[in-house]
């Protein structure tokens, strides 16, 4: 079993009295090696989070333990953190080797390892070659690796990643994804993503926070955050989705995933269907169904399908989204396309889906706004 | 910048007329600098155009012309240590007003960015009098003093410039990377701003050197600053002499300006 490296309690950020606070009661923890993504729209306290933690920002109550000691006071020059910034921050008067060696130089680390280190954190990051080169020259992406051998040849206590990725186009984003996934496991850095890229946090991350409104929302892997939502926001959120309001009819056994049972719900007024949750559920529930895990065919009636009609479809080349009017209901669903007929709006559709595919929010969530 | 315009008139008919007014204003600028120029090489008896002959006595008059010398001593020195308080003043001031929200904050960057706004004589005369009691009248103190107030706003002006387009958060990223606050402001925030700090620095010392009123009242009669000294030759007699000084101090602010941009880029520092 790895050891807990951060944890954080209770921590509770205001920025003036009155005001709701940005980060309420928070509580998390992360394990050595990880990266671990806080992932939630702007405003959600992710990167107040982040700034607590590397010190730039004083919390107004709670704590911050890392490797078993306190730091919540501790100034920011004593943490021993790197962090690359949403900017990357480069120092501009200074070239590349200069930048990368600036957090050696603070610990008065001997020059010869100095330089030793320096040069191994470039080639790590693929720029070896650049080290005389001022860093206004360099490209984005460049820029945005320099900025990573900056913080990590420190060798630091954790990484913080503040929105990295956002200031790169789209096909640069992907690669630099992988790569610093596979820098950050290769240094086993335990690593804190701050970022509103649900596609980012799933692929990178090993745990998800999910925050919202200074909370979070669910802490657990990508599959448990996509798969097992536990709140409405967090279905919501990461991801498409459909939610239908239903009402526990029985529970029928035991389900695929263990710890889960199966259910028989109503989904009022359109009969009985099929449907995986916690155990021991009754009464009114949510429903979430992804538009893949919707079956969807033209012609059979199939068992338990609800007959629509095509409201709208949009192609996207390999798949096609089709919006399907159930009574006073829409469903969104995605389909693959095939080189055959592609439905068409005002086509009749029949609608089902496997019973594990679709998952009942706990009851307990509170709180549908989104 | 090498920015492309964003369109291209298609026959530029506004070109030579442009080139023709851009003339227009240089001429209108710097012909009375030109006019010195000629003059202090001009072997007329009295300061007057235009020239009857050549002549270099007038340059070779100034080493001799005691009063001058004493004056240079002055002002160079008052513009030495003026640069120098101006700078270690307005810098953190200018940080300050940057970086931190307090309650006074609009009025503290009304009271440093005033001077620019009364006329000096109005300044050189409130100092007199308090100088008075403090014994502060012809001397450099007093001098200084003067000069410290009426410069101030052009540094924290300029900081202030270089402080706004900087991103704070590399500031943030050396502290992290474990730099203490005198730290990031000595390898981090100085190299930055450094562009505002010295032309700010650069003004400062060109005003004060070239600063004739405040020196007038403070100190005339005990500690005259070359500018003083330049208004009270031209007062007793008429000769080229103050226009060959003219052309050394034209000279020595050309210097000044040409070693920045060599060394950093004026456009830079001014930008």
């Amino acid at each position: 079993m790895s050891e807990t490296k951060l944890s954080i309690v209770d921590l509770t950020k205001r920025y003036a009295a009155g005001l709701d606070p940005a980060v309420d009661r928070l509580n998390m923890q992360v394990e050595e090696g990880h990266l671990v993504a806080l992932l939630g729209p702007s405003g959600c306290g992710k990167t107040t989070t982040l700034r607590m933690v590397a010190g730039l920002m004083d919390p107004t109550a709670g704590s911050i333990v890392v490797d078993g000691k306190e730091i919540t006071h501790t100034p920011v020059n004593k943490r021993g953190m790197g962090m690359v910034f949403q900017s990357y921050a480069l120092f501009p008067h200074m070239n590349v080797e200069q930048n990368v060696a600036f957090g050696l130089q603070m610990r008065q680390t001997p020059k010869a390892e100095q330089k030793k280190r320096v040069a191994a954190a470039l080639d790590m990051v693929q720029l070896g070659h650049l080290g005389k080169r001022q860093t206004r020259e360099l490209s984005g992406g460049q820029q945005q690796r320099i900025a990573l051998a900056r913080a990590l040849v420190v060798e630091p206590t954790l990484l913080l990643l503040d929105e990295p990725l956002s200031n790169l186009d789209a096909k640069l984003r992907e690669t630099m994804r992988t790569e610093i996934r596979s820098i950050q496991q290769r240094t086993r850095a335990t690593t804190l993503f701050v970022t509103h890229d649900q596609d980012e946090a799933l692929d990178m991350a090993d745990r998800i926070a999910v925050m919202n409104g200074g909370l979070i929302e669910q802490f657990g892997s990508p599959t448990d955050v996509y798969e097992r939502p536990q709140t409405h926001f967090v279905a919501n959120f990461i991801g498409q989705a459909n939610f239908l309001d239903v009402t526990i009819i029985s529970e029928t056994g035991p389900a695929p995933v263990a710890g889960e049972a199966s259910y028989k719900v109503d989904v009022e007024g359109l009969g009985g269907f099929g449907a995986v949750g916690a155990k021991g559920l009754t009464g009114a529930h949510e429903l979430v169904i992804r538009p893949h895990r919707l079956k969807v065919t033209l012609t059979g009636e199939g068992h338990d399908a609800l007959k629509g009609t095509i409201e709208r479809v949009s192609y996207t080349g390999d798949a096609l989204s089709v919006a399907i009017a159930v009574g006073e209901r829409s469903f969104n669903a995605q389909l693959l396309t095939t080189s055959g007929d592609l439905p068409r709006r005002g086509d009749t559709a029949y609608l089902s889906w496997a019973p594990e595919d679709a998952y009942l929010l706990p009851a307990a969530a509170p709180g549908k706004a989104s | 910048m090498s920015e492309a315009p964003l369109f291209k008139p298609r026959f530029n008919a506004a070109k030579p007329a442009f080139g023709i007014l851009v003339f227009l204003l240089y001429v209108f600028l710097l012909a009375p600098l030109l006019i010195v120029f000629v003059v202090s090489f001009a072997s007329n008896q009295y300061l007057s155009f235009p020239p009857e002959g050549f002549t270099l006595k007038w340059y070779e008059m100034l080493p001799k012309e005691s009063t001058f010398m004493e004056g240079m001593k002055v002002s160079l020195i008052v513009a030495v240590v003026v640069t120098l308080i101006v700078l270690a003043l307005g810098v953190p001031v200018a940080l300050a007003l940057d970086r931190f929200e307090f309650k006074a904050k609009a009025a503290v960057q009304s009271f440093f960015l005033s001077p620019l706004l009364i006329p000096s004589i109005v300044l050189a005369l409130g100092m007199v009098l308090l100088f008075g009691p403090l014994r502060l009248n012809n001397t450099y103190a007093g001098i200084i003093i003067g000069h410290v107030a009426i410069t101030i706003p052009f540094v924290i002006r300029t900081t202030l410039m270089s402080l706004a387009t900087t991103d704070t958060s590399c500031e943030a990223a050396a502290r992290i990377l474990g730099a203490n606050s005198w730290t990031v402001f000595r390898r981090v925030t100085l190299p930055i701003i450094a562009p505002g700090v010295i032309a700010g620095g650069v003004i400062a010392f060109i005003v004060s050197f070239d600063e004739a009123v405040i020196s007038l009242f403070v100190a005339e009669s005990g500690l005259p600053t070359l500018p003083v000294q330049v208004l009270r030759y031209v007062e007793n007699s008429a000769d080229a002499a103050v226009a060959a000084l003219s052309v050394i101090l034209i000279l020595i602010s050309l210097a000044v300006v040409v070693i920045v941009e060599r060394v950093m880029g004026l456009r830079k520092a001014l930008r």
